[in-house]
């Protein structure tokens, strides 16, 4: 009974409630949320409720403790209702606690994941800035220890959940600065909360294209004062932290965009059924199967080798860099092709909201963006492949 | 008190358009559907859930209390048990069986001898199953064991001392009030999940419960992998036969297109002349 996509029947039953709790309280606001570019806090308490926010943290610290499968279903399932809502989402679950929980100290861990896991307060990464981006290890923001402190200086951009709103900041990051005069490969992470000196919000991105259910924001440290103690790890230890990380950000990416692949398939499929045009409905003619019939047998091959892959990541240890980036840059654009064809199935009504397709396409442009761009993707995979003679 | 839910897997019953009827109409085909729990035995998990339990803390049930939820169905239909018991019941019993073998008096008879074993206080389940409405479980169920039965409950107030219900069932024009003596069968309808509609004396009265039924939270479903689930043949319950047999299924006839009037007196003349409903 059980299957790749549901490798135990919690996964399942996990699978079955997120699913209903998306389609019963996500959906029905995601439109609108879309609409006016805003995150919905209220909503984003309520799936604390669920007890998924701490999906993969250690259950000491009020997590689930479960593995990557449980993060590719959870993003898939929430990204097939509402992408925008799915990335903030992914940005605490797995950005800021997931982060914290394999990298932090255990009084890092008592400190910050308790609130993480039920979402009383809400957690983001900084990692690019206004001039670094793809080149992550050109980053400049900087930290100098003084006395009891670390004081870091400098911008952070694009960070999802940055704001709660037009004016407020996030509550709580995992920040990555580089300790004054260190090399350019040694990075340090500290945990920056809302109220620390020298911590503002920079300003609220507005005008986006699509994710527009979550916030992205550009933050400002400005001799912003941290605490020793909330340095995660050593200095120079967290370029590490940030590339293993990243390996389970590509894998929920991924999963997000068989979410929107996924719901496309279903709105066309439907369409093509209920509509008829020279007295036959659209799914007689070749040109639409074509449209359904490759966005269905694209869409099982990324989810296929979505879930392969998160049946060989293990969020303790790095090692899934090859093929996190190879899901990542496969579904994404999968995806966006998938819903690219919905709206070209559904002629002027894929054009207009009522279908959601048009939201969707807008939404999947991102994860060709966000999380690493196609191009990085397909230069890390080129290089880890370089040492590789034959293939499994 | 302890409180026994059958519960039903059915086919996705937000898309029941999408049901089909087999050639010659031997039968309602359902491929592709997803199997979801029948929604109104979810909210009888859910009732029985609620007077069992403080509704402050949902996720344990009070000292002496249990809910035990049972099914005959695929093996598959595990998965639903398994919901169940994520959503806080405490233990799930499968019988195997195929859909297609059983109908409501086989299914009743066979629930009698699962009461027999389990010996509840109180059943709770869904008014009908929203693949057959057949509608008629609870009923017979209730005559086989001779114990009262109230019908699409829409509150139910368990007395302080645990020996009676009073349960409210809407009806045209009002709500009518059953006080039953338990052990009894209670069938829900689907207002029974409206934030005050079950009273246990223990959940604060100011309590409001969120509409509908509820979701399982990670931890629960994590835990419920360690909660009993029995699985045995439906023919270790030693009854059988059908009674029932479907003769044609048909597809109701499509709704013909409406038509827009200019104004009140032709709308009347209308009604009066072709519709005949004046």
């Amino acid at each position: 009974m059980d299957d790749l996509f549901n490798p135990t029947s919690e996964h399942r039953t996990l699978r079955q409630t997120i699913r209903s709790f998306a389609e019963k309280e996500i959906e029905p606001q995601a439109a609108e949320h879309d609409r006016l570019e805003k995150f919905n806090h209220a909503l984003f308490r309520k799936v604390g409720e669920l007890g998924i926010l701490g999906l993969t943290v250690d259950p000491q610290y009020q997590g689930a403790g479960m593995d990557a499968a449980a993060v590719a279903l959870a993003h898939e399932e929430l990204s097939a209702v509402d992408p925008g809502f799915a990335l903030a989402f992914l940005a605490h679950t797995l950005l800021f606690a997931n982060n914290l929980s394999v990298n932090g100290s255990d009084a890092q861990k008592q400190r910050y994941l308790p609130d993480a896991c039920t979402g009383a307060r809400i957690g983001g990464m900084c990692m690019s800035e206004p001039g670094a981006g793809t080149d992550v290890l050109g980053l400049r923001t900087t930290a100098v220890r003084k006395g009891d402190r670390y004081v870091l200086n400098g911008a952070k951009m694009w960070i999802t959940n940055g704001a709660v709103s037009d004016t407020e900041l996030g509550d709580m990051f995992l920040v990555y600065a580089r300790m004054e005069g260190a090399p350019r490969s040694k990075l340090s992470m500290f945990i920056v909360e809302k109220g620390f000196k020298g911590f503002s919000l920079g300003q609220k991105i507005k005008d986006k294209l699509g994710m527009r259910a979550s916030t992205t924001a550009e933050l400002v440290f400005e001799d912003c004062e941290v605490p020793v103690e909330n340095l995660v790890g050593e200095e120079g230890d967290a370029t590490v932290h940030m590339m293993r990380n990243l390996e389970i950000e590509r894998l929920g990416l991924a999963a997000m965009s068989l979410g929107i692949a996924r719901r496309c398939i279903e709105v066309m499929n439907r369409y093509a059924t209920d509509r008829k045009s020279f007295g036959q409905p659209l799914r007689d003619f070749g040109q639409i199967q074509r449209h359904i019939a490759e966005s269905y047998a694209e869409y099982m091959a990324g989810r296929t080798y979505t879930y392969w892959a998160a049946s060989k990541l293990d969020l303790d240890k790095p090692g899934g860099r090859l093929d996190s980036d190879g899901v990542k840059l496969y579904c994404s654009t999968m995806a966006k092709n998938v819903a690219d064809r919905a709206i070209q199935t559904l002629g002027g009504y894929g054009y207009v909201g009522e279908y959601r397709v048009e939201r969707l396409w807008r939404d999947a442009k991102l994860l060709e963006i966000g999380g690493g761009t196609i191009e990085a993707h397909q230069k890390n995979m080129t290089r880890e492949l370089a040492r590789t003679e034959k293939l499994p | 008190m302890k409180i026994l839910v059958p519960l039903k897997r059915t086919a996705d019953p937000d898309n029941a358009n999408k049901i089909k009827i087999a050639p010659g109409g031997a039968k309602v085909v359902t491929d592709g559907l997803e199997p979801k729990p029948n929604p109104f035995d979810e909210y009888a998990v859910e009732s029985a859930l609620r007077l069992t339990e403080n509704g402050t803390n949902p996720k344990a049930r009070l000292a002496g209390d249990s809910v035990v939820v049972a099914t005959f169905g695929a093996k598959e239909a595990s998965q639903t048990l398994r919901q169940a018991l994520a959503m806080g019941a405490d233990s799930g019993l499968l019988f195997e069986a195929s859909d297609e073998n059983l109908d409501g008096d086989l299914v009743a008879r066979a629930l009698a001898k699962v009461v027999e074993r389990e010996k509840p206080d109180l059943v709770v389940m869904g008014k009908q199953a929203v693949d057959g409405d057949s509608n008629q479980v609870g009923q017979i169920l209730a005559e086989r064991l001779g114990w009262p039965s109230a019908t699409f409950a829409m509150s139910i107030e368990l007395s302080q001392d645990k020996k009676s219900v009073i349960v409210g069932r809407e009806v045209d024009g009002g709500v009518i009030k059953l006080k039953l003596a338990l052990p009894a069968v209670i069938t829900v309808d689907l207002r029974i999940v409206a934030p005050k509609s079950i009273t246990n004396h223990v959940t604060p009265q100011t309590h409001n419960y969120q509409e509908g039924a509820r979701y399982a939270p990670l931890p629960m479903i994590m835990a419920a992998k360690k909660k009993p689930l029995a699985e045995a043949p439906f023919a270790s319950l030693g009854v059988e036969g059908v009674k029932t047999s479907y003769v044609k299924f048909e597809a109701p006839p499509a709704r013909k297109a409406g038509i827009k009037v200019k104004d009140v007196p032709e709308l009347v003349q209308r009604l009066r002349a072709e519709a005949k409903a004046l």
